[in-house]
């Protein structure tokens, strides 16, 4: 009888703790989209400005910016899936690099100080986003991870939990800097 | 910055008069400490003999002979090197610092602050009693750095109520401005538990360490294998790790060659290298111009100040300039 119950008792216990781990992985993950978004935020913030200081220059690049701000607009939307707002992420990362690069072609913009000061600013808020988007893989892989495995595996199945996405590293910060590309330029 | 080899040349060239000077002084002091020594060894072992009914009683009436003895013979010890080490200090380890960047100070005396020391919460035990000497302090390119040698202790009582001094670390401990802006508290430390018990459970019994913030999983498998990071923001913590600065604090704790541990409170970075040992003292026994000897002034020196281009803490971000 008490062997029963003390076995009872076990399994009790370590359906909690499964559950309430599995809670706390969901709740890292969404926590830390959050602040994922904040920078994500802050760097939405910024385009309006930098658009409006290159656009007099940049004449022949009028379909990138045309492209940010299309993005801008995309992600201000409401009802936003964390997917979604993931992929315009990577677009906007890759336009934007994209524009930076174009700037080094215009000597005027390059030496303007507030193209300067946007470039610095969009750079740090590209590193906070940077911080952020690999504190949310890690957290994502917990969570797939506890999804996955043995025994929290049922237990996630039974809460009708998914798996989430992660963020893809873009491909050009994965690519080494290519020193003899830079001098030819 | 000068290289170790350059140092290396600075040592045996610059220095080399006052290097002989010191030298001939040093034979003087090894023979008076010999001369001081033999016969009060000596004299230890004819008093034990005399008490030897008392000791083959008791043999711990033997602590009461020898505790003195070395005590007083430690005390002797460092009032007779006292004159050699400042001069040595001031000679040679000043000269060395100033050689590398004229704008430090140095001072053979002082030490970081306690609080400094507390602030970097890298050890989480009580510290009662803080001691250290050979003060480095000044900017680096814009960069303000300061280190010393510190000897960190911590007390505890037996049942008898003998106090135990118990060392919480003792090496260089390094305090520098760093070049991005944080408000948490992140922490480095060696990994220990990770390579004993492996991945799977390694991880589970560093994320139950109840002294600590949080448990940060790099993505750095190379950085993971080593360290163990704590931090009380997941986000922070890599915005200060990014993967460049892992890379450099590995090649750092390769050079160091000593178990290293890190900590960024309060826009500081502190790196504590536990050498275990007081640093920057003159030999007695060994002469001055061993190239081993004057190779770990030299690298020791060169490490703790190097760190400001090692870890590119001069490159400042935007917002800090």
């Amino acid at each position: 009888m008490s062997t029963s119950l003390i076995i009872l008792i076990v399994i009790v216990i370590a359906l909690v703790l499964m559950y309430n781990s599995l809670v706390a992985k969901k709740n890292q993950v969404d926590n830390i989209f959050a602040s994922v978004d904040t920078q994500l935020k802050k760097r939405y913030d910024l385009i309006p400005n930098l658009v409006s200081a290159v656009q007099e220059y940049m004449k022949h690049e009028k379909g990138l910016l045309t492209e940010v701000t299309e993005l801008r607009a995309q992600a201000g939307k409401p009802n936003l899936s964390d997917a979604d707002k993931i992929k315009l992420d990577s677009k906007m990362s890759s336009a934007l690099s994209g524009i930076m690069i174009s700037v080094e072609a215009y000597p005027d913009l390059k030496a303007n100080e507030n193209v300067m000061h946007l470039q610095h600013s969009l750079s740090e808020v590209e590193e906070q986003i940077a911080a952020a988007r690999r504190a949310y893989n890690q957290a994502v892989t917990d969570y797939n991870n506890a999804l996955e495995m043995i025994p929290t595996n049922f237990m996630a199945n039974a809460m009708n939990y998914q798996p989430r996405e992660v963020f893809e590293i873009v491909e050009s910060e994965r690519k080494n800097v290519n020193v003899k590309e830079l001098f030819n330029t | 910055m000068k290289s170790i080899s350059e140092l290396t040349d600075f040592y045996y060239k610059d220095l080399y008069p006052e290097l002989q000077k010191l030298e001939k002084q040093r034979e003087k002091l090894r023979s008076r400490v010999i001369s001081i020594a033999v016969p009060a060894g000596l004299l230890g072992l004819i008093v034990a003999y005399m008490f030897r009914d008392a000791i083959a009683l008791e043999p711990m009436n033997l602590l009461f002979i020898f505790i003195p003895l070395t005590a007083g013979g430690a005390f002797l010890y460092s009032y007779l090197i006292k004159d050699y080490v400042e001069e040595f200090k001031f000679k040679i380890i000043r000269p060395l610092i100033k050689a590398i960047d004229d704008r430090l100070e140095y001072s053979s005396q002082n030490h970081v602050r306690q609080t400094l020391f507390e602030r970097s919460s890298i050890f989480t035990s009580r510290i009662d009693r803080m001691s250290g000497n050979d003060y480095v302090q000044g900017m680096i390119d814009d960069t303000k750095l300061e280190f010393s040698d510190i000897h960190a202790e911590k007390r505890t009582k037996d049942s008898k109520g003998n106090d135990h001094w118990h060392t919480v670390f003792q090496g260089i401990f390094i305090v520098g401005e760093f070049n991005k802006n944080f408000y948490g508290r992140t922490v480095i430390l060696p990994d220990s538990a990770q390579s004993t018990f492996g991945d799977l459970f390694g991880n589970w019994l560093q994320s139950k360490n109840m002294q600590r913030d949080e448990l940060v999983k790099m993505d750095s498998p190379d950085f993971e294998k080593e360290f163990v990071v704590y931090s009380d923001n997941q986000v922070e913590a890599r915005y200060i790790l990014s993967h460049t600065l892992m890379q450099k604090l590995l090649t750092f704790k390769k050079k160091s060659e000593h178990p290293i541990s890190v900590s960024f409170v309060q826009n500081h970075i502190h790196i504590a290298v536990a050498y275990n040992k007081d640093l920057f003292e003159p030999s007695v026994f060994h002469s001055l111009l061993k190239y081993k000897i004057a190779m770990e002034y030299v690298k020791t020196l060169h490490l703790a100040i190097g760190i400001v281009e090692e870890l590119k803490l001069n490159q400042k971000l935007w917002s800090k300039r």
